[in-house]
């Protein structure tokens, strides 16, 4: 595989993100805060009828990303900030560019800049990754 | 937890949770828990039972015998809303595979109380958690940093 400094990696599409994905997730973290499944209390809280997405799934998009362009267990590490909530019916992209390469015992391995795309200057995950490069 | 906002607690009760070491144990990602999982993220199984690294922000807190809740908890949670993620830092040495029992180990690694210029108070806690195969071999490291939002939200 070919990989440059600079090089943007294929974005990966959630069309609408789901309610009902939060709270099959909320029941599997045993996560109780209701942000994720109960939409008055997002209300209450000014986000109005919208529940937000738990910060894994919007990670996960990023994940998604990865492996569609390196392959399934090509990610070392990931390192990801959320500056904004990602609602339910929000249309995401996950996005990155190489940002360094490197070689470590004998494999290459790509540093990226990774992020989530709303829209026009509307990035609520930031982060980065290591992932391992196949031959 | 009480859905109530607390009183904030004393700066040198956060500080005293540093070290906080929880249970440990095993734990296997069942077939089904990673079906669902990857289903959630919209993504396809992936192949010959390797799990979706989504999996490495409960699997970590589940097998060290702690919850979300109780989290919360120890760092006096104002509230169910009154935390914020700083950062989840994940780091994978060996792909997990579903059906496969891992080691996991859990901790307190840092807690303080922090003021910004502008007058918000909140304590950053930091928990880090490691996913060892059956042979001791790390096959992963957590770190999640969360804000403990201090008389912000209600």
């Amino acid at each position: 595989m070919k990989a440059a400094v600079g090089d943007e990696i294929p974005g990966w599409l959630m069309e609408s993100v789901r309610p009902e994905r939060m709270r099959t997730m909320a029941a599997i973290l045993r996560d109780p805060n209701p942000v994720h499944w109960d939409r008055d209390a997002c209300d209450a809280i000014g986000f109005g009828q919208r529940t937000i997405n738990q910060g894994p799934l919007g990670l996960s998009y990023m994940v998604n990303m990865l492996h569609a362009w390196a392959g399934p267990g090509s990610i070392t590490r990931l390192i990801m900030t959320f500056p904004k909530a990602v609602l339910d019916g929000d249309r995401i992209t996950a996005r990155g560019e190489v940002t360094g390469l490197r070689e470590q015992s004998g494999r290459r391995y790509a540093d990226c800049r990774i992020w989530l795309d709303r829209g026009p200057d509307d990035y609520p995950l930031q982060g980065t990754a290591s992932v391992r490069l196949p031959d | 937890m009480a859905s109530q906002p607390r009183p904030i607690p004393p700066d040198a009760e956060i500080r005293a949770i540093v070290g906080h070491q929880f249970p440990g144990g095993p734990y296997t990602v069942a077939h089904w828990e990673n079906f669902l999982l990857t289903e959630c993220t919209g993504a396809e199984l992936l192949p010959g039972g390797m799990v979706h690294p989504v999996v490495l922000f409960h699997m970590p807190i589940l097998g060290s015998r702690t919850t979300i809740g109780e989290m919360f908890a120890l760092g006096q949670a104002e509230s169910d809303y009154s935390i914020g993620i700083e950062s989840y830092d994940w780091e994978m040495f060996e792909p997990l595979r579903e059906e496969v029992p891992y080691a996991v180990s859990g901790k307190v690694v840092a807690a303080e109380r922090m003021i910004q210029p502008e007058g918000r108070m909140y304590d950053r806690i930091q928990f880090q958690f490691e996913v060892a195969q059956a042979d001791g071999v790390l096959a992963a490291r957590t770190t999640i940093t969360w804000h403990y939002n201090r008389g912000a939200r209600s």
